[in-house]
């Protein structure tokens, strides 16, 4: 069977659902890849680590992670915050009761555990939907971040109650703790969510994505096509928390170093994440990055505008910030519902035909 | 895998002849809260036909196709699919016994294209553990295929290839009839359910939707039973009739004897519609 | 009183426990009056309105700045033009400084309605109810550049402080000789509560018996209804979003005076959503009970459950409180069984 997109042949259903289904694109990604892996690491700096790159991974692994739940599958969380948490702290924990484990390990299993949680908290959307199953998350919100403030053993009963990665290493560099070179930190978490993307890219593709996406759209059709509605929701929420899991531990160990739970993990946390989601795009997995890079980069930039260059104090540049980013999302509910990533495939569509519009 | 799937020979092969019980509904009686909207309606599918439920607005019908796929749980009364018998089961495990269905008020999933509508059909058949699917590899990747030229032929056979990749929420309405239609086929039921499929539609659409109904039953050999308010369509295509009035039946079968009862002739037919 | 045993006295403990049920209760009338807040948008739009809390916060510090005479975005002006304004005067009378102020929460609610609301009429509620918590970002950066974010007093004159008349009266209860000094009630909580009463009456008296609270409940039960009687959608919509308005104000006024005009006073609006969950969304005197269940569950929790467990169980008692009665009733305290079909 054979059809034709402007230009590309489709020879086989399998060359049909790859990911970049036209070359220039492919060649567009790939060779963004390169740059990322190849040439970036030589030109890092601390500043380009700490402010700009680590934290845009850390929040595309976030951002992913929520795009799966809620984007995909229909659920909407306001417990990021929490669930980032759990895998901070589960990877706290892991990496000082074994400190021979090696770091991608501790960072792969303090996903695993945040999806057990995440599995926990999300029992309850089998019963209740829409905006009451936002407030029921809202519980596993304020009760994970208390939980981590409260109960000395998760801190190792430290005085401060706060918690501090170890120096651990791959392949003998360090990637954690205050000597780890900006370089390492970057290609570490790079691969991580590199990784992951991809196997996002493939789950979102196949049966378990489209029965996420069945109950997203009309959740009673869907089980009455066969899909069932406890696996599909439940393997959401595990998923989607092994994501979030994951960017709490690289948050913590890589990025900041060392976290206090109200400050690092709030309602805030879960509301920027949400925010990315919205405004890259809303079951879209370029959209997750589009949202986070948008984000991270946005208060950077205008840090550097209003501070920097037209020399206003800091608070009212922040203040700025916030009201930008609800007048962004307002804005992008209205006009593009669909977020940057659908703006992303219109301009595409015009390049394509570019320069014989029809 | 199976590499060459036909809907209507997979699950259909269940020992069951041509014109064997299929289905047996006993003494079904639905109420919600106060409102009775079954009360003791019984009667049976024979393998391989065309049966049509019919009756005025709120008779029920719609109801009933619930309770056989398990979204409602009738108080009263046995539901027996295949010799198995049952009162109670969700929705899912009808849909894995082969019992698939089209919906009064269309029922797509509207972000999704026609194409993962078609294969969300084929949920029941499908088994690569999520490792598996994660990886895009190996036999998550083989049933992918093996499933994506069956639901080929669907859309082939109802003439929807142009619209494959378009997020069906776009698409006019008697298109999203014929996707749902493809999308319940899609699953090889055993029994095809169908609510009113040319309800809204013009005449050209609904010759064509009853020539896909008439090719489904024919070809693939596929039970259905269908709601229809069009009195000229239902004699044409039903082998046999039931028809509910107020929730109780008050006529069962074929297309002539129905007309020709005189219970209906008062309750149904006597009545204007539309 | 029945408590007045006589001869031998009331034990402090069983008093102490009513003081925390009296303290409850009176926290309970603040997540009373922002659920109130929600409720009235969600019956008139269906709007779950995330920004009410804001809508406090917001209300509360422009009626600061009015009656101090801050000048607004003093800060972004001075930042751009290099001046040192601050003040432009000694300020507005309280009185005519909340009368300004309901008018900036009407023209609020009159723009919200034609920069968003408009734009989003048939969109899935889960659409709006994240608008909203765009707007409530929104709110939050413009009441900040406008006002500065310093923690503000403020004062309208009610009384606040203990009571010691109730001190004294309760002291009494106690037995001869117990180690007991009486209850503590702050008098401010009291006239919040009885404000909160007076709102509400004056609301159901507003729906019963004045044309437009007759419309308004016409669109709650059926949209094409209101629209025959005459008033259109949208300008029901901004009349709702005023009211509303008003209802932030008061919260706003009764928060702000007792623990100042702060970020965390829209954090309320997140304790309104549990509130919300047990009352029903559509329900006002489900709004008031519940607020009055979590307002003293919460206190009890933090009384007698916190010290076993490290206190601060007020966090998250509330939300854990919503989340199991979720699980036994999906639809609320008062909402009915929704019998789901296709
Ligand atoms: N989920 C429900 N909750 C309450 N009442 C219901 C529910 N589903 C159906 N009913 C009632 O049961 C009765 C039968 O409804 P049903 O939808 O089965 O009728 P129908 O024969 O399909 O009518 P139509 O031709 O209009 O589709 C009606 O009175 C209806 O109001
Ligand atoms: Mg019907």
């Amino acid at each position: 069977m054979l059809y034709r997109e402007t230009g590309d042949f489709k020879s086989s259903y399998a060359t049909d659902q790859q990911t970049f289904p036209i070359r220039s694109e492919r060649y567009l990604f790939w060779g963004a890849m390169v740059i990322a892996f190849l040439v970036v690491p030589f030109f890092i700096n601390d500043y380009w680590e700490k402010s700009v790159l680590v934290p845009l991974l850390v929040w595309s692994m976030a951002a992913l992670g929520l795009n799966i739940l809620t984007g995909y599958c229909g659920q909407v969380s306001l417990g990021t915050g929490g669930f980032m948490a759990v895998g901070a702290y589960a990877c706290y924990k892991l990496m000082t009761a074994f400190p021979d484990l090696n770091i991608f390990f501790v960072v792969i299993l303090s996903g695993g555990v945040t999806a057990f949680v995440g599995m926990l908290f999300g029992l309850p959307s089998l019963r209740i939907k829409g905006f009451y199953l936002a407030v029921a998350t809202l519980a596993a919100q304020f009760f994970l971040v208390w939980l981590f403030n409260k109960v000395p053993w998760f801190y190792n009963y430290s005085a401060s109650g706060q918690i501090t990665a170890p120096e651990r290493t791959i392949f003998g560099i360090a990637v954690t703790g205050a000597s780890a070179p900006p370089w390492a930190t970057y290609l570490f978490c790079l691969t991580l969510v590199f990784l992951f993307a991809w196997m996002a890219r493939n789950l979102t593709r196949g049966t378990l994505g489209r029965s996420w996406m069945a109950i997203r759209d009309m959740d009673i059709a869907a089980e009455i096509i066969g899909v069932q509605p406890l696996k599909a929701k439940i393997s959401a929420f595990a998923v989607s928390s092994f994501y979030i899991g994951v960017a709490g531990a690289l948050y913590f160990s890589v990025w900041l170093g060392a976290v206090e739970p109200t400050e690092a993990f709030g309602i805030n946390v879960s509301f920027l994440v949400l925010f990315m989601v919205i405004i890259g795009g809303l079951g879209s997995i370029l959209g997750s990055f589009l949202g986070a890079a948008f984000l991270t980069l946005m208060p950077v930039l205008l840090k550097n505008v209003m501070v920097g260059g037209l020399g206003w104090p800091t608070d009212l540049a922040a203040h700025f910030e916030i009201m930008l980013v609800g007048g962004l999302i307002v804005f992008f509910l209205i006009v593009e519902p669909h977020g940057l990533a659908q703006l992303w495939r219109l301009v595409k569509e015009k390049l394509r035909l570019w320069p014989f519009p029809y | 895998m199976n590499q060459h799937i036909d809907p209507g020979t997979l699950r259909a092969d269940d020992g069951i002849e041509r014109g064997g019980m299929l289905l047996h509904v006993d003494n079904i009686s639905l109420s919600f809260g106060g409102v009775k909207a079954i009360t003791d309606v019984s009667f049976d599918v024979k393998k391989g036909e065309i049966r049509a439920i019919i009756g005025p607005n709120g008779a029920g019908k719609t109801s009933m196709l619930n309770v056989i796929n398990g979204f409602y749980h009738p108080q009263e009364g046995t539901i027996t699919f295949r010799g198995e018998k049952r009162r109670r089961m969700r929705p899912h495990r009808a849909a894995s016994q082969g019992i698939a269905r089209t919906f009064q008020n269309i029922a797509l999933f509207k972000g999704m294209t026609t194409l993962d509508n078609i294969m969300t059909g084929r949920m029941t058949l499908m088994k690569s553990s999520m490792l598996s699917q994660a990886m895009w590899w190996g036999p998550a990747h083989r049933e992918e295929i093996a499933h994506r030229e069956t639901v080929e032929k669907i859309i082939d056979f109802l003439e929807i290839e142009h619209i494959r990749k378009t997020p069906v929420g776009r698409l006019p309405y008697g298109l999203q009839k014929r996707v749902e239609l493809g999308r319940a086929l899609a699953a090889d039921p055993a029994l095809l359910l169908l609510d009113e499929p040319m309800a809204g539609m013009n005449l050209e659409e609904k010759e064509d939707m009853s020539r896909f109904v008439l090719d489904v039953n024919q070809q693939f050999g596929t039970t259905i039973a269908l709601i229809e308010h069009d009195m000229g369509v239902v004699m044409d295509l039903s082998d046999r009739v039931v028809v509910l009035d107020y929730g109780r039946k008050i006529g069962d079968g074929t297309p002539d004897e129905v007309r020709n009862n005189q219970a209906v002739i008062d309750a149904y037919l006597g009545v204007s519609h539309e | 009183m029945v408590l007045q045993a006589r001869g031998h006295g009331v034990s402090p403990d069983f008093l102490n426990f009513i003081e925390t049920v009296l303290n409850g209760l009176m926290s309970g009338v603040m997540y009373s009056l922002v659920a109130l807040g929600f409720v009235l948008i969600f019956k008139a739009s269906g709007i779950f309105n995330f920004a009410q809390g804001v809508m406090a916060l917001f209300a509360a510090l422009t009626l600061v700045g009015l009656q101090t005479g801050q000048v607004p975005f003093a800060h972004l002006i001075n930042a751009i033009l290099g001046t040192d304004i601050h003040h432009w005067g000694p300020g507005l009378p309280t009185v005519l400084a909340i009368l300004v102020t309901m008018l900036v929460m009407i023209a609020l609610a009159f723009l919200i309605e034609k920069v968003v609301l408009k734009h989003l009429v048939n969109q899935e509620p889960i659409i709006l109810f994240m608008a909203t918590i765009g707007l409530a970002y929104f709110l939050e950066g413009m009441g900040d550049l406008m006002w500065g974010a310093d923690v503000k007093a403020l004062d309208v004159g009610l009384p606040s402080g203990g009571s010691f008349w109730w001190e004294d009266v309760t002291r009494a209860w106690a037995p001869e000789g117990a180690d007991y000094f009486g209850m503590y009630i702050d008098t401010l909580d009291v006239s919040a509560a009885i404000i909160a009463v007076v709102l509400v009456v004056a609301l159901t008296l507003f729906s019963q018996y004045t044309a437009t609270g007759r419309a308004l409940r016409a669109v709650a039960d059926d949209h094409q209804a209101a629209l025959s009687v005459g008033i259109s959608l949208r300008s029901i919509w901004v009349i709702v979003w005023s009211i509303a308005g008003f209802v932030a104000l008061v919260a706003g006024i009764m928060w702000g005076a007792k623990s100042g005009v702060q970020f965390s006073l829209s954090l309320i609006a997140l304790k309104a959503l549990p509130v919300l969950i047990l009352g029903g969304f559509t329900s006002i005197p489900g709004a008031i009970v519940g607020g009055l269940i979590i307002g003293v569950g919460e206190k009890l929790a933090e009384a007698y459950v916190g010290p076993i467990v490290g206190g601060a169980v007020e966090n998250w008692f509330a939300y854990m409180v919503a989340l199991a009665f979720l699980l036994f009733r999906p639809q609320g305290l008062y909402g009915e069984k929704i019998i789901e079909r296709i």
